[in-house]
């Protein structure tokens, strides 16, 4: 529920982004994006504007949660990496720390042992500072919104819900 | 779970429509996605069957816009809901914000529903959720139909907690975005409520003072319980890691119940359990100790075939049943290397056959 809200501020985005982006040079990999579990998109660098990445974070994040399933059924607690392999385009996916997921999108210009061996280094880092960012949220409860967040919200929801 | 991202400033929720097979919810998607205007929302995706059943989820993203300088983000989900479809509709609930729960009006319909509310309160169980706790709008669907439940009678079996309830028609859309509005206000105040201590982050916005949530914006008869303040020792156990533990869990239940997509496992486990003992989790290779102590008990054949070799000297309990006949420990110790005595029926044939040859050549 609320009560483990993933917070993240600018100074934890920055780390993770130059991370990732460190990443994609080393890779030579096209765009990557960080999921939440639950399907909310964290952050993306390299070239992902041509990419609907909300609807691809929800979609990577079923993905994930029902191949999840698949391994606790063959005896697994989870699959770590996944790849998705297409003529021109493949996917990489690993885990990052408990609720993360590190997709990386890659052509035929580098090669999955490539892909693999940063992302597994980059899972690694990420996976600190999602650390630092969980006992930050343990001692700073504060969520930032403000207590008129909800009347401000009414009123746009009624100006946009009309039949 | 809302998810508040100070570096591109949003705030986004996770709203799941739940409710038993055919009773509404993709429609309801639909109905927000052909009204909303086009900036306001995304792609709409629908994993569904060629016969547009929902085999996975619908998702639908919407952007109400910035509100104190946060672009709140919404992220429509709805489950299937056939019953064998629970493992993949568990999975939808997954840091859920908000449940709508949309029920068939139809009389008819009623088992189906009630069967609905309480896999929801049992799989978000699993997940180490609270009903009690949880946002949650229910939407009396089809009131369209004729010969429809009374909302009196729908209530006393579905809303029992007193919950927000709607009455909708999800093809003509009435009652769709009066629900849509009800659960997303309660999910905010739900995430403001959840903010305990005064620590301002480095780009919060300044804190005003706090104002009640009010219900008088719903034309709708409303009796809604305000939001609970959260206990302060729930901030020290996240749900992550009650989620964390939870595989180590037995599976046993939810693999039961689970359905088509578990079903081709369950053989193969059921037949492990039956052998292992008393885990119920699933174990392929067995471990040698434990196992073989706990096969010595056992008294089926295909156990004592295993564990033969072992105990082929100290303990012949097990052989004793499967051959039903009793055997000497020492002729297993001692095999008897001395020729094999002659039984009394082989003496008499032996002196028959002399006797034949005395008579015959006549000696006495």
């Amino acid at each position: 529920m609320t009560d483990d809200s993933l917070i993240i501020y600018e100074e934890e985005i920055n780390q993770i982004d130059a991370l990732i982006s460190k990443m994609l040079k080393g890779a030579e990999a096209k765009c990557a994006l960080l999921v939440d579990k639950d399907g909310h998109l964290i952050t993306r660098q390299g070239f992902t504007h041509s990419l609907d990445t909300t609807a691809l974070a929800a979609l990577l994040a079923g993905s994930f949660a029902s191949t999840k399933e698949i391994a606790r059924l063959v005896g697994e607690p989870e699959f770590s990496v996944l790849f998705h392999q297409g003529k021109k385009d493949n996917i990489h996916m690993s885990l990052v720390g408990e609720r993360s997921i590190l997709v990386v999108i890659f052509d035929d210009r580098t090669t999955i042992g490539m892909v693999r061996l940063y992302a597994r280094e980059t899972s690694i880092e990420l996976a600190k500072i999602f650390e630092k960012i969980q006992e930050k949220s343990g001692h700073q409860e504060e969520t930032g919104l403000s207590h008129d967040f909800t009347s401000q919200a009414e009123d746009k929801l009624d100006d946009i819900f009309q039949d | 779970m809302v998810s508040i991202n100070y570096s591109s400033r949003e705030v986004c929720c996770k709203i799941v429509y739940y409710g038993p097979g055919l009773s509404g919810k993709t429609t309801n998607l639909l109905y927000v996605h052909s009204k909303v205007p086009s900036n306001t929302r995304g792609k709409m995706i629908s994993l569904a069957t060629e016969a547009d059943r929902t085999l996975y989820f619908d998702f639908l993203p919407i952007n109400i816009g910035t509100i104190n300088g946060f672009a709140a983000k919404f992220q429509l989900y709805t489950v299937p809901g056939q019953v064998y479809y629970n493992a993949t509709r568990k999975l939808v609930l997954r840091g859920v914000d908000g449940v709508v729960f949309v029920a068939d009006s139809q009389p008819d319909k009623m088992d189906e529903n009630i069967e609905s509310l309480l896999n929801l309160e049992e799989n978000l169980q699993e997940y180490g959720y609270n009903l009690e706790e949880l946002p949650m709008v229910i939407q009396y669907n089809k009131r369209d139909l004729p010969g429809v439940l009374s909302l009196e009678q729908l209530n006393a079996k579905l809303n029992v907690k007193g919950r927000p309830f709607y009455e909708a028609s999800a093809t003509l859309g009435n009652g769709v975005f009066d629900t849509l509005k009800m659960i997303i206000k309660m999910v905010l105040e739900k995430a403001k409520s959840n903010s305990r201590s005064k620590p301002k982050p480095v780009t919060a916005t300044p804190v005003a003072p706090p104002t009640s949530f009010t219900s008088e914006a719903i034309n709708k008869p409303v009796s809604e319980s305000a939001p609970k303040s959260p206990e302060p020792s729930s901030a020290t156990l996240s749900r992550e890691h009650v989620l964390a533990s939870a595989p180590s869990t037995p599976v046993s239940t939810p693999s039961e119940k689970v359905g088509a997509v578990a079903s081709a496992a369950v053989p193969k486990v059921k037949e492990e359990q039956s052998i292992g003992g008393s885990s119920a989790e699933v174990n392929y290779r067995p471990y040698p100790g434990s196992e073989k102590q706990q096969a010595k008990e056992v008294d089926t054949p295909k156990t004592s075939f295993t564990s033969q070799s072992q105990e082929y000297g100290d303990n012949n309990t097990v052989e004793e049943k499967q051959t039903g006949q009793e055997i000497d420990n020492s002729e297993f110790k001692q095999p008897d290397l001395s020729l094999p005595k002659v039984i009394p029926a082989m003496k008499h044939r032996h002196e028959k056959k002399r006797g034949f040859f005395k008579r015959l050549f006549g000696i006495k």
